[in-house]
């Protein structure tokens, strides 16, 4: 199975558009890519949404049918998120997986928030990066429960599986062996990035700690499900996600003949983007 | 009353300045080579069409005053590509380091991307190898045979290129395999926050962290090529704006001294050819380079 990417309109505007292709066919980004990619050994394909040190925030939009990968808007803006000294951009490729929902009907037992309503997000921090539609395939090594403006909002951490350190990282003590601090840029960075806009410091769970990759396993899982319930047309949520699917013929949103309607692809090259996004927030006492 | 007081620049004082400069002179490049190749060559051109030298031609216009001085940009904020003006090349162009044949690149230290500055030179100066220091701190220390290093610290990513009028703000001394190369720590008197900052004191101020960061990335930045950690005179500690304008004028006279065949034929000195008998280089339009991909890595000591 090959998947590639299809992309409309110039990145950096708002008819910036990424549809991901299976065999040449766009499919959904939310609903058609499995989770699992190899169940037995626990791979799991990730969808890339934003590479390593770029700022735009750009994600799996749910309104849309098939949902397209788009940049996020606040006020007919395009948004991008602020550098905050010492990080540049996002420091992880940054994505989600796909067939996984956060319910926000669902209040965790332990972090006692409900869902935010979106595909579960992961962080992987192999050292190759990643582009915007890419499916990776990731090995699972923990999780940190990032509470965003009041919301769960899982952060999965994990690796390519074709990254030199993904043999040697087998769960979350892993991480601090070979990466060492990177745990904590990723609890600051979470905590600290949405201050220079005027947001207060986000909150963790958990104290902040990450959980291990038996705990991730087990949020997957959960957030597999209440995607199945999603689709089937059994859970109700207020985003009214576009549920169309190319390929679960079971479900009531299947519609194989979907990927018409979808423009080809076409050179456009990127927009500039503006200067001031190069700032960088220094903000007392987060380091 | 009107209050004048040392290393404050005022909005008007400002704009003066940059008017005079930016009236007075019209600076160009012309570029050979692709970029991320050894043979990518930006020259500086001056107004009237001709090759002009980065490390001569540029008149540093260091002023006591407002404490500011001039700034060529050889590496953006948040990029890898080693950039310099070259020593040895006719004009001192600005090409990309070669090491064993390829170009080099500066490995990202976790928790950061590239250069945490806009990095630079200051142009007229250089950090004479042939003397050693006497100065209690530097003793014995030699310079590296280049023009002042500066680490612009404002907002914007600036240009492989540009020249800017800076602000000087305080300076590291940088023991790098044991030649001294100061770090001149300047911001771009175009930056917004250009009025509120005048010190070391009132860099860690306004940009908390900033001068540890800057230290640790002096430090370690080769350890990932299997080099050992570099080491600072003073302790490490940065040198305020007064003094590091002393160094500043000091790196000047070295520089004067260049032209005055003072150096017999000391192997390596910097190539001193400058602009006036009116030589024109042409463009060569070329694609860029591909980055390797090991740039995108980053290494955790």
């Amino acid at each position: 199975m090959v998947y590639t990417a299809r992309k409309i309109g110039a990145k950096n505007s708002l008819d910036y558009k990424v549809y991901i292709e299976k065999d040449g066919k766009p499919v959904s980004a939310f609903h058609d890519i499995p989770l699992y990619a190899d169940k037995a050994n626990q791979i799991f394909n990730m969808v890339v949404e934003i590479p390593r040190w770029t700022n735009a925030k750009l994600e799996i939009t749910e309104e849309q049918t098939l949902n397209p990968i788009i940049q996020d808007t606040k006020k007919g803006k395009l948004r991008f998120v602020r550098n905050c000294f010492p990080h540049h951009g996002y420091i992880h490729n940054y994505g989600a997986f796909p067939q996984t929902w956060e319910d926000p009907n669902s209040i965790h037992p332990e972090t006692k928030a409900a869902g935010d309503n979106d595909p579960l997000d992961v962080l992987e921090i192999g050292e190759t990066i990643g582009y915007t539609g890419q499916v990776k395939q990731v090995k699972v090594l923990g999780v940190m429960a990032l509470l965003d403006e009041g919301e769960t909002d899982w952060k999965v951490i994990a690796i390519d599986i074709n990254d030199p350190l993904a043999p040697k990282l087998n769960d979350i003590e892993d991480v601090e062996t070979y990466f060492p601090g990177l745990l904590r840029a990723t609890n600051e960075w979470f905590r600290i990035y949405k201050i220079p806009d005027g947001k207060p410091e986000n909150q963790f769970a958990f104290s902040g700690e990450a959980k291990n990759k038996k705990y991730a396993l087990d949020v997957i899982r959960e957030c597999y499900e209440a995607w199945e319930n999603l689709i089937q047309g059994k859970a109700t949520d207020s985003k009214k996600i576009d549920l169309t699917n190319t390929t679960l013929a079971e479900t009531p949103s299947y519609n194989p003949n979907a990927a018409v309607a979808v423009p080809a692809a076409d050179n456009e090259p990127d927009a500039p983007i503006d200067k001031s996004i190069d700032k960088w927030f220094f903000i007392s006492g987060s380091a | 009353m009107l209050k004048v007081s040392k290393g404050i620049c005022t909005p008007l004082s400002r704009l003066l300045l940059m008017r005079t400069h930016v009236r007075s002179r019209s600076y160009g490049t012309v570029i050979q080579g692709s970029k991320y190749t050894p043979e990518y060559t930006q020259y500086l051109t001056l107004s009237n069409g001709e090759v002009g030298s980065y490390f001569h031609d540029i008149p540093y216009e260091l002023d006591f005053n407002s404490r500011t001085v001039n700034m060529v940009v050889e590496i953006p904020r948040w990029s890898n590509g080693k950039f310099e003006i070259s020593r040895n090349k006719e004009f001192n162009p600005i090409t990309q380091d070669v090491k064993n044949g390829k170009v080099r690149f500066v490995n990202n230290i976790f928790p950061f991307h590239g250069y945490i500055t806009n990095y630079g030179a200051i142009p007229q100066t250089w950090e004479d190898p042939t003397v050693e220091s006497r100065e209690e701190g530097l003793k014995g220390l030699k310079g590296d045979n280049d023009p002042l290093d500066c680490c612009e610290i404002g907002s914007k990513v600036l240009a492989m290129g540009d020249i800017k009028k800076v602000k000087v703000l305080g300076s590291l001394a940088l023991i790098d395999e044991d030649e001294l190369d100061w770090k001149i720590i300047v911001i771009d008197l175009e930056d917004p926050m250009c009025d509120k900052v005048n010190s070391i004191h009132d860099v860690e101020e306004h940009f908390p962290g900033l001068l540890e960061a800057t230290r640790k990335w002096f430090r370690d930045y080769k350890i990932p090529t299997g080099k050992s950690a570099n080491k600072f005179a003073f302790g490490g500690n940065f040198k305020d704006a007064e003094e590091t304008m002393s160094i500043i004028k000091g790196c000047h006279s070295s520089w004067k001294k260049l032209f005055e065949q003072q150096y017999g034929n000391h192997i390596s000195l910097p190539a001193i050819k400058r602009a006036g008998s009116g030589v024109i280089h042409k463009s060569s339009v070329v694609e860029d380079g591909k980055l390797p991909s090991e740039v995108a890595k980053w290494y955790y000591v």
